[in-house]
């Protein structure tokens, strides 16, 4: 250490100097070295956390959970009708939509995983979205089938049940691709970006078969 | 070098500097060595600079004061602030880390006041989990776990308005979802912000249980909690740390199983109504 003295002489007796105090300063400034220290660790942290993905209140995070929801439905409702339509392309259709779906629940669920996010978030669903809580419709995601609805679809039967599930998932895929419009319009991360233009090209795809059933069977 | 004489003002005012290094120089007399308490530093120049060499004559004069920089030590303040800034790096950091550091969902979990964790109190029970048909005994009621009916009650965000199989909830827990249970006489303005949580919301259920000791109960698969009314904030904390995470079966989802109400066990073949 640099604790300097100046020389003295022998024999020579100075007065001792005036008692050190850390001077107001001297003290400010280690002060503020600290806390500025304290601000940047933290920021530092939450930094090193959030840089390379995004992070608990992004539109990708809400988009993942809101659609992971939303799809869910619609492998419920194409489940059933794999249970329960004679109609050989409607069943064709239900279960590719069952098997593209839930893959992707599992490709949602694992980025958040990898984000390091929770499978729930915070935020009450279409919060992500511009204009989201708007679209919210009786507390339902845009084209979600309500409680009644799937209700009535478990207890159709036959051309009924062909008809309402066709009207059912019409809209489900409708305003899924108004999501997933609305997450391209804000994303730019590659994996969310590649996803969600897969999601709008394989359901205006489905829209159209499903517009050819309905003419066929007559709904 | 030691920090713990940082040059406070009696050791400068008392203690010659330099006892130690100054000896190094050119055989001076090691008259100075009264101060013992030299850790004074490398900086510090002899003192009795004019002194013979080869001392060890008449001892000398004791040189005891010395006149002290009047500059400021900056030796111990720079190396305060160091530690300082460390310290409160290391702080900021774990601060980062306890609050919005990323948390396992476990560490969410246990940070719920009041919630009981099966998964370290009876880990046996937790990792029960056969299918058997018919009835089944549970230890706890409502069950968090053990073993259950083939068949999984439909936890698609489900709000049933009666009671439905334990052995069938049981099965709805193992595949990740949260049970909300309330007792029959939970206020109709309660009994519907719950349902606001649960409607629509995958990997969850909802249903009246009677008999419970407190007005609600949550359950994931190992754990349960059990609050007052529809208000508390630990009914969302539950659900936002084991919806989905508590899952045995991760990828399984909530939908095809059981909607119909009632306490009996529905199998496979009763799933429908």
């Amino acid at each position: 250490m640099s604790t300097t003295y100046d020389a003295a002489v022998d024999d020579v007796s100075v007065e001792a100097p005036p008692p050190r105090r850390w001077r107001p300063l001297t003290v400010t400034a280690a002060a503020m070295a600290v806390a500025l220290a304290l601000v940047v660790a933290f920021g530092a942290g939450w930094f090193a956390h959030a840089r390379n993905h995004p992070g608990e209140g992004s539109v990708e995070a809400g988009f993942a959970r809101d659609m992971s929801s939303h799809h869910a439905q619609a492998v419920e409702m194409a489940m059933l009708a794999l249970d329960k339509s004679q109609q050989p392309d409607l069943r064709l259709l239900a279960g590719e939509i069952a098997q593209a779906q839930q893959a992707q629940i599992g490709m949602m669920q694992t980025w958040l995983r990898s984000w390091g996010l929770q499978p729930t978030g915070h935020e009450p669903p279409m919060s992500w979205m511009t204009d989201g809580a708007s679209l919210m419709q009786n507390g339902l995601m845009p084209g979600m089938a309500s409680a009644a609805d799937m209700t009535a679809l478990r207890n159709a039967t036959g051309g009924e049940f062909d008809r309402l599930f066709l009207r059912l998932m019409q809209q489900h895929h409708l305003g899924g691709i108004h999501m997933v419009d609305g997450v391209l319009a804000e994303t730019s991360e590659p994996d969310v970006v590649w996803l969600a233009q897969s999601m709008a090209k394989n359901q205006r795809s489905e829209l159209e078969f499903i517009q050819q059933i309905i003419t066929k069977i007559g709904a | 070098m030691s920090i713990s004489t940082p040059a406070g003002d009696s050791s400068r005012q008392t203690a010659p500097p330099a006892a130690k290094k100054a000896t190094a120089g050119a055989g001076r007399p090691p008259a100075a060595r009264g101060g013992t308490r030299g850790s004074g530093g490398s900086g510090g120049r002899p003192v009795n600079k004019g002194g013979k060499p080869g001392g060890g004559g008449r001892p000398r004069k004791p040189v005891t004061p010395v006149k002290v920089s009047q500059g400021r030590s900056w030796g111990p303040i720079a190396l305060f602030t160091a530690v300082g800034v460390i310290a409160a790096a290391i702080i900021g950091y774990g601060v980062y880390a306890v609050t919005v550091g990323p948390q396992t969902w476990q560490e969410k979990a246990e940070g719920i006041s009041g919630i009981s964790d099966f998964r370290k109190t009876d880990p046996t029970l937790v990792d029960t989990r056969s299918h058997k048909s018919g009835s089944i005994q549970y230890a706890q009621l409502p069950p968090v776990a053990g073993d259950h009916n083939v068949s999984w009650q439909n936890c698609m965000g489900d709000v049933y308005d009666a009671q439905i199989a334990n052995e069938n909830a049981v099965h709805s827990l193992e595949h990740g979802a949260v049970w909300v249970t309330y007792r029959p006489d939970l206020p109709k303005d309660q009994v519907d912000t719950l349902a606001s949580k649960i409607q629509g919301q995958e990997y969850t259920m909802m249903s009246p249980f009677p008999g419970l000791d407190k007005a609600i109960s949550l359950q994931a698969w190992g754990y349960q909690l059990k609050v007052d009314n529809a208000g508390d904030s630990r009914i969302d904390e539950f659900i936002r740390a084991l919806r989905v995470n508590a899952s045995q079966e991760p990828g399984v989802g909530c939908s095809g199983g059981v909607t119909a109400t009632g306490t009996t066990p529905r199998e496979l073949q009763q799933q429908g109504q």
